[in-house]
């Protein structure tokens, strides 16, 4: 008996354990094995295996039974859900529905949510932007949250690295407060999105660049290598790529990291809390759910990553507590859960241009079109607002077919080219400040399937927020008039919070002790083999799109740990 | 509450499609005996006459030319499905609600029922409630009638213009692409 049990922990032991595998999960997995460790990854919703698991991807319009529209019941049932733009008929079954896993709004906030192995890197919206030290510098410079404990610096070598796996497209565009990678060919701006380029910069001094994104539009031979294929242009990426032409943890990272032999993943597996060992001073495993069977197992490891996704990072490590950790996990200072920011999309705006009607576009941009990057208080103070927004812009035209009327002529409308004018369209990404105010925490009294106490989210905008918001719709309609566009329409969406599905922090990286959660190597000040580095490591959250810095911070970190443990230090 | 999108999904799409394909031959024996519907609904109670009623109207807003019409392409079916599964449930009310002021207002004006109606009286009943649709305040029909007749009419060529035939034989939807070109002249035909 006494045998058995040793052998049964020696089976449930590994180098190092990784919880959750998205985006930086993968990440963290694929580090680990290539340097050899033996690693469990956890994954609290199903397996989804590369191209085998993605059952709508090779559908047409006509074999999807409501044409891509989802039923009245399943949207009525799932409210929250419901407003993400990418849940609909061909791509619902990776999100996760509004009562499978509960929370508690104590401010309105849509928490979108992929439970799968993959996580929400299967959904992205691939966008791919490196951060600066306009950025890092931020909250020091302007007097918000803490200062972060890294610089541009620190990161470069770790962006460039990620970016020549995952494959990032774009290009090389020579701005300080957007710094250049290691990219593949661009997509191009077409002729609206040129015109309007060539435009604000003469104008304002202001750029609009080609979005960099993570298809492969150009493959080099470590994609090739991954089985992945150059990007086709469908623009399904939501359906999962059967290309592998943009980056997913399921079609890069998890396979490189199962094929290294050092992967066992393993999917059903909630994590209740993470195992704090008093004597030793430090995490010695997990503690999971295996949801199939409702039994509780302990997992053990030298190494923990945890990256559950931001907030469900929070609520494991809010969970895991002790005799020394009361208040949760490495929550010495008390602002674990606190200071939790997002990015502000609630704002957007459309219009016609009736120039350059000679061109048109051909086949799909996987891009999406053109990036303006943030132009507001870059180098020093200049707004009644702090910090700034990045705006998407777009171009393009369609048939307009009528729909007027009845019988053959009908018919023959429906079929009839009527190339519309141009339609511009932009949206605002706004950066937000974290505050001590805006937190999440876990529910005294509801806990879920799995005995976990449901996370209470309390997230809102700010003062902030609604000038930036107001200033984004003053500019970007100025720059549209000036560029000549007509039939300008500024929209205020009043979304909550988290429909961005960029909610950052709770755990957030810096240089004291006493007032953050991390230090500069994503390691929790006070347990120094336990990492994070998905959204919840944010101390801030500038205006970029996040997934390509908790990539890079995530081999930063692995490379960190396990050098530490060649040492002897970990 | 929604299943994962799984193979049984995918072989009840393509029997949905083989069904559309095959419509025409399976309609004579499965219409009419029983009274009911000839696709199953949830939500919504048709009988044949009605369901009769809807791909008559489908068929005046698509019909048989040297192209095939609603008939052939099943979207009656489509419509009812739709109405089915993916209207609220205020909205299944007034379609209901709507379709028997339209059987009134048929029977009023020309004495017969729709199907017994040429097809310019068909037409013209279904122009003259489109027309009165663009009008917010024009009260000449009912608001349920039009909304009736605007989901009819919406989700009738909306199958049409996302059926197999028409985005095959009609326009050419590309799957795959493998292409951007942000430069495209106009003059060139383009695919969707």
């Amino acid at each position: 008996m006494a045998n058995l049990n040793i052998d049964s922990v020696k089976d449930r032991t590994f180098d190092a354990i990784v919880i959750g595998s998205g985006m930086s999960g993968g990440w963290a997995a694929k580090e680990l094995t290539g340097k050899g460790l033996k690693t469990l990854m956890l994954e609290r919703g199903r397996d989804v295996k590369h191209i085998k698991d993605y059952p709508t991807t090779n559908m047409y319009p006509w074999e999807f039974e409501h044409r891509g529209e989802m039923p009245m019941a399943v949207q009525e049932a799932n409210p929250i859900v419901n407003r993400c733009y990418a849940f609909h008929e061909d791509a619902a079954h990776f999100f996760v529905k509004d009562k499978e896993h509960p929370y508690v709004q104590d401010k309105p906030f849509d928490w979108i949510r992929g439970y799968q192995v993959g996580g929400k890197s299967l959904l992205w919206a691939r966008q791919t932007q490196r951060w600066s030290d306009f950025d890092f510098e931020g909250p020091s410079r302007d007097g918000f949250a803490v200062d972060w404990p890294i610089r541009y610096k620190d990161i470069a070598p770790w962006y460039s690295y990620v970016e020549k796996f995952a494959g990032i497209s774009g290009n090389k565009d020579g701005l300080a407060e957007l710094p250049d990678g290691e990219f593949l060919p661009a997509f191009p701006l077409n002729s609206v999105e040129s015109y309007f380029s060539k435009h604000v910069k003469n104008k304002y001094g202001r750029h609009v660049i080609s979005a960099r994104c993570a298809h492969l539009s150009k493959p080099n031979q470590i994609h090739l290598d991954q089985g992945r294929a150059q990007c086709q242009e469908r623009i399904l990426c939501q359906r999962g790529c059967p290309f592998g032409g943009y980056f997913s943890a399921n079609s890069s990272t998890i396979p490189w990291a199962l094929k290294s032999g050092n992967l066992t993943l393993r999917p059903f597996s909630v994590v209740q809390s993470i195992i704090y060992d008093e004597k030793k001073g430090k995490a010695t495993g997990v503690r999971i759910v295996d949801t199939n069977t409702k039994e509780t197992i302990e997992y053990f490891a030298n190494i923990i990553f945890v990256n559950a996704a931001a907030l469900n990072t929070n609520l494991i490590l809010l969970n895991s507590t002790s005799h020394r950790f009361p208040n949760g996990l490495g929550n010495d200072s008390g602002v674990l859960g606190k200071y939790v920011a997002f990015h502000n999309y609630s704002a957007h705006i459309s219009a016609q241009y009736d120039g350059l009607l000679e061109w048109t576009t051909d086949g799909r941009n996987p891009a999406g079109g053109g990036y303006i990057p943030r132009f507001r208080n870059i180098h020093k103070q200049e707004t009644d607002f702090l910090r700034g927004y990045a705006s998407g812009f777009s171009a393009y035209r369609r048939q307009q077919r009528s729909w007027d009327g009845v019988g053959g002529s009908l018919k023959e409308n429906l079929v009839k080219d009527n190339l519309g004018p141009w339609s511009v369209g932009s949206h605002m990404m706004g950066e937000t400040i974290p505050k001590e105010a805006s937190y999440v925490a876990l529910d005294a009294k509801l806990k879920d399937d799995w005995g976990v106490p449901l996370l209470k989210i309390s997230v809102d905008y700010d003062d902030n927020d609604e000038k930036m918001k107001k200033d984004y719709i003053e500019q970007l309609t100025e720059m549209f008039t000036s560029a000549g566009f007509t039939n300008i329409k500024a929209e205020s969406d009043h979304r909550a919070p988290g429909l961005d599905i960029h909610e950052m922090g709770g755990a957030r990286m810096g240089n004291d002790p006493k007032t953050s959660v991390l230090n500069k190597w994503n390691q929790l000040h006070a347990v120094n083999n336990v990492f994070v580095t998905d959204g919840a490591c944010m101390t801030s959250t500038s205006c970029q799109n996040p997934s390509l810095t908790y990539m890079a911070l995530t081999a930063r970190a692995v490379d960190h740990a396990v050098s530490e443990m060649n040492k002897g230090n970990i | 509450m929604l299943k994962p999108f799984t193979n049984m999904h995918r072989r009840t799409a393509i029997k949905n499609l083989a069904l559309i394909i095959g419509g025409a031959a399976l309609l004579p024996s499965c219409v009419h005996d029983s009274g009911q519907a000839s696709v199953k609904l949830k939500n919504i109670d048709i009988n044949a006459d009605q369901e009769k009623l809807i791909g008559d109207m489908a068929e005046t807003i698509i019909p048989k030319t040297n192209t095939p019409g609603a008939k052939d392409l099943q979207l009656h079916l489509f419509v009812l499905k739709m109405v089915d599964d993916c209207c609220t449930k205020k909205d299944q009310q007034d379609f209901m609600t709507g379709m028997e002021q339209f059987n009134d207002l048929v029977k009023k004006r020309y004495s017969v029922s729709f199907s017994q109606c040429n097809v310019k009286q068909r037409e013209q009943t279904l122009l003259s409630i489109e027309q009165d649709g663009k009008d917010a305040k024009s009260t000449a029909y009912p608001a349920k009638l039009k909304t009736f007749y605007g989901i009819v009419k919406g989700q009738t060529v909306n199958g049409y213009t996302t059926s197999k035939y028409f985005m095959t034989k009609q326009v050419v939807y590309e799957l795959v692409p493998g292409r951007y070109n942000a430069f495209y002249p106009v003059k060139k035909k383009q695919a969707v």
